[in-house]
Formats: structure tokens, C-alpha cells, sequence
């Protein structure tokens, strides 16, 4: 019996320590994307939807810098940067907006570089102080319509909530943990920043968010917001510029745009190094080579990107330069919302999301 | 059975081995992460923080959620049970023509949940629906939007989660002893007497596990009713979703979790006492087969037809569509004009076009499988410790162990990596973040609640005179548990790691955080696909996904339940049921779903549960 037992409880202990075991034996097999200065470089990113991953891997494959993009959602990805900024798994990040970049700078997640092509972008739209994130590519966060059936379109973004007419026919995303919503917030209460006033806004900014979300028609999870206009479910909606093209080809809608006399929210997607990485060099490679005027030309011209670059303007699609540049930029303290922007997202969605 | 004295407890090697353990495990990465990260949460600066709490007393629209997700648990629990006793009655207990083939409809919410499910049902009955459309063109005056709110996420979520009934409350009905219903027969009772005296009360501990499990995904519903709710019924899940999202509002995302979390415990317990006031003991010792009854009221017996087909179809209406959407152009989905035309391979092509389409597959299966398997290994020594000694260690133990059911997964995600991106003496100086094993320890941390009540009540269904003659013939304890244990247990152990298996596969909330970027899982590989703002195909890639994954859920699920045809899958229900026969209070596996997991993923965590 005691020969038994002692067999009995070997055999326990081998099985129950399997998963010891499996987790030593995979952290070592594991381990190599991790810490060593060779092998691929890792891309983290929130831009890679629409085969941009894919587009960006072949091209730096063909410039002889072996990346792997590991693509997700903005905020997901911020989250992730910051989880693991004690031990970094990635080495670059790319696609995220100022907002985001902020955040990841002020937990020193990033880290300053001056890439190649500093001297060809505006040093305003990245991080002008310190340098530690270059800007990319700008969009403008707009108010569309179809133009073939919308003719009562508004000068200005109020209107929608403060005009009866437009009650109930333009879109607003709840999904307050998304980017653009967040963008779309911040715009909305840029002009009404007061030190005093609540989370530093004023009693009016807090009306305008109110009145914005009860006239409104909560967005349909699963369904775009083109396909809600093109059945007539709403006439307005908020889009990123860089969707506008493939929408218009797609529904056959001829897209107008809201313009504001005091402009539109404007995002840089910017590029950074992440802290810690054990490949420095690559990584200082990638973002040379990505942020060049060749590079983000050829993105421009394949994905209808307003590129940062002043040189690879030239590449862009002529229908996106104008667009933009027809635009005036909205004035956002992005520094400050970056501060805020959780707690002012925090008390829409307690207060005043329908 | 009630064997509480320690001494007992550590003469055991066996025993004290997989204490040592458990207790190593859990504390290594159940508590240290999760305390850790709960502290920073509500001591921001050492001090406690009532922030969260005056935040969430404050505010109307979190109060009115939080009201909806009970109120909708609270409704589910009766709607569900009445469905699903029906489902279960019609397929198993009553003669009805093609029941075989009504099991099968019944049985689709087995392999698809989420928002997929909530899809479907709207592009059939919803605004732009084809039924909506089809009846408005007979009646124009009928509102539209009549399948929005309340009512129409109370109809979804109840059709969703019938799956509990079938497999639990259908292998339940199966080991009801025969010779009372036809001792009753004999006496004159009528088909409803002998249903409504014998046989419910007979199911009655196994009806209240589901009713919990159902409570449980109530609360934590999440797509179905951001989908169908509208503006009048959404409930607190998303609200918990994008607060964890926020550094600075994690805790309100803890809070809300730790409320849902209570509520879970609440009526755990709840049901434990109940039960134990009750006794239960028309359940066959010596089982003879259940055989089918046949409703002998003709007009009766038209009506139960006739209900079935028509419930039939409404469940397989959905998959139907979701699998012919996967073959059209999404412009034709969303705008609800379809025709010819429309039909296309683009979808199919555009995923297999992919370039490495098949590693995500791969690695998710292989995840999902070790991870399923490591969970059920690992929990059948426990459940079996947990059972034959209760004292104050092992309780303290297993609420330990249902910590995953209270704290969203998104939060023990990040927990993890962040507990473990240095180097730790408790697991020998490894750092984890970063490696492919971090992903693996998570899928094993949440799937540990479901697994352990199930395998526990699995246990307790074993006779204790055959562990008895076992041990009289000199068998060891290990010996015993292999040989004699293990095989009575298995086919429900089959049954869980089946349903792991597949609610694993297609997991996000738990992978965007700890996933190795050389080695993407599958629902990292769907949302690449499917997002991007100008990917207007979105809905119809991630119906292609859907018809793949059901693809492999139906294998693993054939593998369990089908294969030997249909006596097989009846044997294994039989068996996997006698689970609930032992005693009253421990006959019932007391199952939940994860209400705070359930409530942070887009597509449910307990593919038994679908929480669409």
C-alpha cells in the first residue's frame, strides 16, 4: 500500500504539474519573438484595415525590412502598448491618432526619434516639444450626406440638434470607447472650455453633448452608416474623410460635406518607436523608410490617404487633396483632451447617451 | 461522502499533491493579478475610493441599465424554461414525428451566438426584415419597428439559450425512472398528470441549475440587446465594456462587474438552499429506458405538432440565412434588396485570398484544444478533492476559483500582462508577457468556473459504493479515480471540453491583450478582416467566418454527442446526465455562465450560453 501511494502521488504530481511544465517549455519556445535584436520587427498598428497590412508588409519586404503587423483596434492597441511597456513585445506603433500617442508619451511607452524625413512634415500636427511622435496622415472627422437626395443640408454642425427640421435624421455613435466618437466629443466641446465648468467644460458644452445625443438616432451595431442612408434611415452621419471614396463607389451616393466656419476635428496618424525595444535599429529603418515622401505617397495613392508629407502630397488623389484642403481645421487642444477625454467620455455615457 | 476532517484530507498524497498545487495556481494567477490590479483600482493613493460608487448611484441612464439586465435575466427565467421544457419534452420525452430532425433545429444555437445571431434575427424580423417587409405588404398600417426592445431581445436571447436545457435538462429527463410513469399510466393518470406530478419534479434540481445558467446570461446579455434593444432597452453590459476600455473608469467597470458578480453568488446560493430543503428521489436506481410517450388527446397532440415545426423553423431560420447571406454582396444585405444577381463567391474568395488564411485556424484550434484539455485534467482532480472533503480550505478554494465569473475578462487580461511583464518567483523568475504561454494560462483562468460546478456535480452522481469496492479490492486512490471514477464522468467530461473547445475558438476579449504576434487566433484574424473603414464587407466576411466556425463547432459537438449515430448520442446524454441523480444537494450542478465575462465579449464566452 505505502509503495503504492508513493507511486499514486508521483503519478499526480507528473500530471498536475503538466501545466508548469508546459507553461516553462512554451515561455522558452516563445521567447524568441520577444528579446533578441534580430528577427522580425513588429508593427503595431490600428491602420491596417482595407489590406493596408498587408500592402505595408509587401512593400517593406521589398525595401529588405522583414515586419509583422499585428493590427488592432485604437483603443485596444493603446491599452496593449501601455499593459506591456515593462516588457515591450512590439517595436514600432503606427495609425493611431494624437490623442492616443499622448497618452502612450505620457507613460513614456514611446520613445523620441527623429526620423529621416523630420524636415518634410508640418512639426505642429505631431509632438512639437519632444519629438517622440511623427505625424503621417490627416483626416478630417465630417458631417456627410448624399447630395442626390439631401438639399436642406446645414452650414452648421448645431443646427442638426438645435434645428427641428433635422430631429432624429442624423447618426451618432454611442460607441463611446471608439476613436472617432471620442474625436467627434472632443470637437463638440472644444469651444466650450472653461476652468471652472465641470471636467474644465462649461454648463453650455455639457447642453450641446446633450442636445447632440437626444436628437440623434444611435447607430446600428452592424450596420454602416451608407447603408442607413441609402434606405432613408438617416440623412447625416459621421465619417473619417478617408472613407469617403470607397462609400461613394460602393452605394453610388455623391457624398456632400458639412463645413462649419469653425472647421472640422482634424487626427494625425502618427508613427513612434516603442520603449525598450531590443530592435532599435530596424525600427529606426522602418519608420525612415515608411515615413519617406516615396512611401507615403504610394500608401496615399493606393488607400486615398491625405498624407503629412508635403512632398508625397503630389501622389495623392486629386478628389482627397481638395476635400481636405476645403476644410478648415477645427482648434483642439489635443494635449488637453488627451487629459480629459476619459472623464468626458465617462460622464456621456453615465448622463447623456439616449 | 462528508468526509471533513482534515486528518483524512492530508493523509492522502494524492490529495495533498494537488492541494499544493491549487493552492500555487491559484494564488499565482487568480489572485496576486487581480488583487493587484483591484487595489490600484479603488485605493488609487492608498486610501479608499468611493468615486465609483457615487459615480454609478448618480447616474440614471447606469441605474436604468443595470435595472434592464435584471429585469431581462429575471424574464429569461421563466421564458427560457418554458421554451426550453418544451424543446426538451417534444424532442425526448413526447412521440412527435421527425423529432430527430427538430433536435437538429433546436440544436443550431449550439454553434453560433453573439452578434451574429442577433443579425440574423433582425434581417428576418427587423425593420428591413423579410418577414417585416412581407407582412407590411398585406398590412401597411403594421409599425416597422415592431421587433425592437424589451420584447424583441426577451424573444431572441430566450430562443439563444435553450442550449442549457437540451443538453443538461434533455440528459436529466433521460435517466427518469420508467416504471413510475408507467405505475401512473396503470393508475389512470392522465399524459398532463403524469407530466406535471412526475416527471417535472423528477427534473426539478437540474431545472434549477439551468434557471441559473439562464439568470446568469441575462445579465451579462450583451449583442442582442445593442442590436435590438433601440434606444428604450439597452442594458449594462456595453457600459462595462467601454469603462474597462478606460484607465480611468476601470473602476466603475469593476464595480458594475462585482455587482453582477454578487448577484451570481446571491443566487447561488439561493438555489443551493432550496434544493437542499427538497428531496428527489424518483430518479431510477436501476434504470429502466425512458420510452417515448405518445399524446393520446388527438387535438392535444395536433397542437404540440404543430407548435414544434413552427418553433422549428424559427430557430433554423436564422442559421439558413446567415449561411445564404455568406453568399451575397453586402451592398444586398444592408439594404435588403436581394436578388440573383447578388449571389457571389467574392465573400468565400475574399477569405481563403487572404494570404496564411489558415494560420489563425490553426492556432486557434490549437489553443483552444490544449487549453480545453488542461482545464478539464486539471479540474477532475479538483472537483474530486473539492467533493469528498469539504471543509473551510477547500471552500475557500472554490470561491477562489470562481473569480473569472465576477471580473470581466478584459480586466484579467490585462491583470496578467501586467502582473507578469517581469520576472516572478512564483512561477521560477519566467516572464510571461510577451510569450506565447500567456494566452494559454488566460483560456485555462476562465473556463476553470464553468468546468469545475459541472465536473463537481458530475462527481457527486457517483455511487459511493462503487469507490468503496473499489477500495475494499485494494485499488490506490489514483488507481480508483482512472478506472472507476474517470469513466463515469467522462462523457460529461467530454461534453465541457467540447463546449470550451468551441467557445474558445473565436475568442477576442481575452486575446487582443496577451496574444503572440507571430501566432494571431482566429477572432483577432475576423475583426482584422472585418474592420476598417472602408471595408463595406464587413457583415458578409464575418458571416463566411461564421459558416466555418460552425463548421468546426458541429465536428467537435458530432464528435461528442453524434458519433454511433443517434443511440450514441443518447447513451452519452444518459450517462453524462446520471450526474444530477446522486443526492439532492449535490446531484445538482449548479452551472453559471461567466456574468462579467459573458458581459465584456462580443460573442459569448460559454458557446453553451450564447449571450447574443
Amino acid at each position: 500500500m505505502h509503495k503504492r501511494t508513493i507511486k499514486t502521488a508521483s503519478v499526480a504530481t507528473i500530471i498536475l504539474s503538466s501545466m508548469v511544465l508546459a507553461s516553462c517549455a512554451s515561455a522558452e519556445a516563445g521567447g524568441d519573438g520577444g528579446g533578441d535584436a534580430g528577427g522580425t520587427l513588429i508593427v503595431y498598428t490600428n491602420s491596417n484595415g482595407d489590406g493596408r497590412g498587408e500592402w505595408v508588409t509587401a512593400q517593406a519586404a521589398e525595401a529588405g525590412i522583414d515586419i509583422e503587423i499585428v493590427g488592432l483596434g485604437g483603443a485596444d492597441l493603446a491599452n496593449r502598448i501601455v499593459a506591456e511597456k515593462n516588457n515591450p513585445v512590439g517595436d514600432v506603433v503606427f495609425g493611431l491618432n494624437n490623442m492616443f500617442f499622448e497618452t502612450l508619451k505620457d507613460e513614456e511607452a514611446v520613445t523620441a526619434y527623429e526620423p529621416a524625413w523630420a524636415a518634410e512634415v508640418d512639426q505642429e500636427s505631431g509632438d512639437p516639444e519632444d519629438g517622440v511622435f511623427w505625424p503621417l496622415v490627416e483626416q478630417a472627422i465630417v458631417t456627410v450626406y448624399d447630395s442626390n437626395t439631401v438639399t436642406d443640408a446645414p452650414t452648421e454642425m448645431s443646427d442638426l440638434w438645435e434645428d427641428a427640421a433635422y430631429d432624429g435624421r442624423y447618426e451618432v455613435n454611442t460607441a463611446l470607447g471608439q476613436a472617432t466618437p471620442q474625436l467627434v466629443l472632443a470637437g463638440l466641446l472644444a469651444p466650450y472650455l472653461d476652468e471652472d465648468g465641470d471636467l474644465g467644460v462649461s454648463d453650455e458644452g455639457w447642453v450641446q453633448v446633450e442636445a447632440y445625443f437626444a436628437h440623434g438616432s444611435p447607430a446600428e451595431e452592424g450596420t454602416d452608416l451608407y447603408a442607413r442612408i441609402t434606405r432613408g434611415d438617416v440623412d447625416f452621419g459621421v465619417l473619417p474623410s478617408s472613407g469617403i471614396t470607397a462609400r461613394d463607389a460602393e452605394y453610388g451616393t455623391v457624398t456632400g460635406v458639412i463645413s462649419p466656419t469653425d472647421g472640422v476635428p482634424y487626427v494625425t496618424e502618427q508613427v513612434a518607436m516603442i520603449t525598450g525595444t531590443p530592435r532599435q535599429d530596424a525600427a529606426e529603418e522602418f519608420i525612415d523608410w515608411f515615413g519617406s515622401a516615396e512611401t507615403q505617397g504610394a500608401f496615399a495613392a493606393e488607400f486615398a490617404s491625405y498624407p503629412v508629407n508635403e512632398e508625397a502630397r503630389a501622389e495623392a488623389l486629386p478628389e482627397v487633396v481638395e476635400l481636405i484642403e476645403s476644410l478648415p481645421k477645427q482648434d483642439i487642444d489635443f494635449a488637453l483632451t488627451r487629459e480629459n477625454i476619459g472623464a468626458w467620455v465617462e460622464k456621456t455615457e453615465l448622463e447623456y447617451l439616449p | 461522502m462528508r468526509t471533513s476532517s482534515w486528518r483524512t484530507m492530508f493523509r492522502s498524497p494524492l490529495v495533498v499533491i494537488v492541494l499544493v498545487v491549487l493552492v500555487w495556481f491559484v494564488a499565482t494567477f487568480l489572485v496576486m493579478p487581480n488583487a493587484t490590479l483591484l487595489i490600484s483600482t479603488f485605493f488609487p493613493d492608498g486610501r479608499i475610493s468611493f468615486r465609483a460608487l457615487e459615480k454609478l448611484v448618480s447616474s440614471e441612464r447606469a441605474l436604468n441599465s443595470l435595472w434592464h439586465s435584471f429585469a431581462l435575466a429575471a424574464t429569461l427565467a421563466v421564458t427560457v424554461n418554458v421554451v426550453g421544457i418544451f424543446i426538451v419534452l417534444v424532442t425526448d420525452y413526447f412521440q412527435i414525428r421527425g423529432s430527430r430532425v427538430l433536435w437538429l433545429g433546436y440544436a443550431t444555437t449550439l454553434i453560433y451566438g453573439g452578434i451574429v445571431l442577433a443579425a440574423g434575427y433582425n434581417f428576418i424580423y427587423g425593420r428591413y426584415g423579410f418577414i417585416t417587409n412581407a407582412v407590411r405588404n398585406v398590412f401597411p398600417d403594421i409599425d416597422p419597428n415592431w421587433f425592437s426592445g424589451y420584447f424583441a431581445v426577451v424573444l431572441v436571447m430566450t430562443l439563444a439559450t435553450t442550449t442549457n436545457h437540451m443538453l443538461f435538462l434533455g440528459s436529466s429527463l433521460a435517466k427518469i425512472d420508467y416504471q413510475t410513469i408507467e405505475a401512473a399510466r396503470n393508475m389512470g393518470a392522465s399524459t398532463w398528470r403524469i407530466l406535471w406530478r412526475i416527471v417535472l419534479p423528477a427534473l426539478r434540481p437540474m431545472i434549477f441549475a439551468v434557471t441559473v445558467l439562464t439568470f446568469l446570461t441575462g445579465l451579462g446579455a450583451l449583442t442582442a440587446p445593442l442590436v435590438l434593444g433601440g434606444t428604450d432597452f439597452q442594458t449594462i453590459a456595453p457600459m462595462i465594456l467601454t469603462f474597462s476600455k478606460s484607465s480611468g473608469s476601470r473602476d466603475l467597470a469593476a464595480l458594475l462587474a462585482i455587482i453582477l458578480g454578487l448577484a451570481t453568488i446571491v443566487l447561488l446560493a439561493m438555489m443551493n438552499r432550496v434544493e437542499k430543503s427538497g428531496t428527489y428521489f424518483s430518479v431510477a436506481k436501476v434504470a429502466t429506458p425512458l420510452q417515448k410517450q405518445r399524446i393520446r388527446n388527438p387535438l392535444a397532440n395536433a397542437i404540440v405538432h404543430v407548435v414544434a415545426y413552427v418553433l422549428f423553423v424559427v430557430y433554423a431560420l436564422p442559421v439558413l440565412l446567415i449561411v445564404l447571406f455568406s453568399f451575397l454582396e453586402a451592398t444586398a444585405i444592408s439594404t435588403g434588396t436581394i436578388t440573383w444577381d447578388a449571389f457571389t463567391l467574392a465573400n468565400y474568395a475574399t477569405v481563403f485570398g487572404t494570404p496564411s488564411v489558415l494560420k489563425p485556424f490553426v492556432v486557434s484550434v490549437v489553443y483552444s484544444a490544449l487549453a480545453s484539455l488542461i482545464v478539464v485534467l486539471g479540474m477532475l482532480f479538483v472537483a474530486r478533492v473539492f467533493q469528498k472533503h469539504r471543509n473551510p480550505v477547500t471552500s475557500l478554494l472554490e470561491y477562489l476559483l470562481h473569480i473569472p465569473w465576477i471580473l470581466p475578462t478584459i480586466l484579467i487580461a490585462l491583470a496578467l500582462v501586467m502582473t507578469f511583464d517581469r520576472p516572478n518567483p512564483l512561477i521560477g523568475g519566467q516572464v510571461l508577457t510577451g510569450t506565447t504561454v500567456l494566452l494559454l494560462v488566460a483560456y485555462v483562468i476562465i473556463k476553470i468556473p464553468f468546468t469545475l460546478r459541472l465536473l463537481k456535480a458530475a462527481f457527486a452522481s457517483v455511487p459511493e459504493s462503487l469507490e468503496d469496492a473499489a477500495r475494499i479490492l485494494g485499488a490506490g486512490p489514483l488507481f480508483t479515480l482512472r478506472t472507476v471514477l474517470v469513466p463515469l464522468v467522462l462523457p460529461t467530461a467530454a461534453a465541457i471540453t467540447a463546449l470550451n473547445f468551441n467557445s474558445l475558438l473565436d475568442d477576442y476579449d481575452t486575446a487582443v491583450f496577451l496574444y503572440h504576434p507571430l501566432y494571431e487566433p482566429l477572432g483577432l484574424a475576423i475583426r482584422a478582416s472585418t474592420e476598417g473603414e472602408n471595408n463595406l464587407d464587413a457583415m458578409s466576411i464575418t458571416f463566411v467566418y461564421t459558416v466555418l466556425l460552425m463548421i468546426i463547432m458541429g465536428f467537435t459537438m458530432w464528435l461528442v454527442y453524434g458519433r454511433g449515430g443517434a443511440q450514441g448520442r443518447r447513451r452519452g446524454l444518459r450517462r453524462g446526465g446520471r450526474r444530477g441523480s446522486a443526492g439532492p444537494v449535490a446531484a445538482v450542478p449548479v452551472v453559471a455562465v461567466p456574468v462579467a465575462a459573458a458581459a465584456a465579449a462580443p460573442v459569448p464566452p460559454e458557446r453553451a450560453t450564447p449571450a447574443p
